[in-house]
């Protein structure tokens, strides 16, 4: 080192460190550029949290029930109100079963159609039985289910 | 490699010899003032970044600009630096152009050959101060509105023709959506392409003839 330390020449010195301060600014965009832009995708925007259906004892036994309620969504800085429907079913009254009402298909709105004991969607006639499961039609799986809890007679369940 | 690849671009395409014409030109001894340009031009190019990457998520509406904006400053990662380095970026660069323009005038470099790099000059200040005001507006808060609000109604002074000038400006009687629109056009596309365009004429007189030695007393 001692060597060669003074063979540096002014000039050779002073263009290494321009480069060496360009090279620092352009890490110093870019980093920040970067984290900027891609920084949205790296974050979870959607926080699980529990919903509060409504009491028990609503859902009479081995029969669907519908409950709605809104939820808020904020996509970027635009706030929007969502309209969810869930169907609870519970056969002893103990145990909660709580599905989507949007069909696997396509995603349309499922309805309970008490006469013939089955979910029907309009739009491809998919039949679900009362458990949620594809008796028909074109859904590729059976009806999505959310995560139920009941405390103090009320239903709570999860939502993403 | 590295210089390998050099020499085997600068066989086809010759950069070496505009590099060193840009970098390696040979300049009178002068002092720091004479770096004012050269920061002028830094600061326009870190304007040039942040506000290319604010229009990712700015949108020039009414409805939106403002919340928008509040986004970016809080929600988005590394937001709050792009937006702050590009709102304090414009104070920079409007001082910074000023200095500069004094400096020239002070040492009298505007003085033959270098008037031209002098009328570029004067444009690329009237650009820097037309970013200033368009860009004001568009966060479409409190102070830009009314700021702007104030700032077109300057247009509408002269007789008869007064009037109408405001409507030009503002794209009716009104600060509106328009108003609004036609702000962030300018601001994003117009100066941009014009300042782009002068400060390539600028530098190539800078570089063509050379810079100004500090005149010596009695000069």
């Amino acid at each position: 080192m001692e060597e060669t330390a003074p063979n540096i020449s002014r000039r050779h010195f002073l263009s290494v460190a321009t480069g060496g301060i360009a090279a620092l600014l352009a890490i110093g965009f870019a980093i920040p550029s970067l984290i900027y832009i891609i920084g949205n995708a790296l974050k979870r925007e959607l926080a699980e949290s529990w919903v509060r259906l409504g009491s028990a004892s609503k859902v009479e036994v081995g029969v669907p029930t519908l409950f709605t309620f809104t939820i808020e969504r904020q996509t970027g800085w635009i706030v929007s109100q969502e309209e969810v429907s869930v169907y609870v079913l519970t056969e002893n009254g103990r145990d909660y079963i709580a599905m989507s009402n949007i069909c696997t298909h396509l995603a349309c709105r499922v309805r309970w159609i008490d006469d013939q004991n089955q979910f029907f969607c309009p739009c491809h006639n998919g039949v679900f039985d009362k458990q949620g499961l594809v008796v028909s039609g074109p859904p590729p799986r059976p009806m999505d289910r959310y995560e139920v809890k009941v405390e103090e007679n009320q239903i709570f369940i999860k939502v993403a | 490699m590295t210089a390998r690849f050099g020499n085997w671009l600068d066989a086809r395409i010759g950069w070496r010899k505009v590099w060193d014409t840009v970098f390696i030109r040979k300049v009178p001894k002068v002092n720091w003032l004479y770096t004012l340009g050269s920061a002028s031009l830094f600061v326009a190019v870190n304007q040039m970044i942040t506000g290319i990457l604010l229009t990712i998520y700015y949108v020039p509406t009414p409805d939106h600009a403002y919340d928008s904006v509040q986004y970016i400053t809080n929600q988005v990662p590394a937001g709050w630096l792009i937006r702050g380095l590009h709102h304090w970026g414009a104070s920079a660069m409007v001082i910074l152009v000023f200095l500069h323009m004094i400096r020239v005038i002070y040492y009298g470099a505007y003085k033959y050959p270098r008037e031209v790099t002098w009328f570029t000059g004067v444009f690329l200040l009237l650009i820097t101060i037309g970013f200033g005001f368009t860009g004001y507006l568009l966060p479409w808060d409190q102070k830009a509105y009314w700021a702007t609000t104030v700032g077109t109604k300057i247009v509408s002074t002269p007789p008869f023709i007064g009037e109408f000038l405001l409507r030009i400006v503002r794209g009716g009687q009104e600060l509106s959506a328009v108003t609004l629109t036609r702000f962030f056009g300018v601001h994003v596309w117009i100066l941009p392409a014009l300042l782009l365009l002068l400060v390539g004429i600028h530098m190539y007189l800078v570089i063509k003839i050379g810079i100004s030695a500090v005149p010596k007393r009695g000069e």
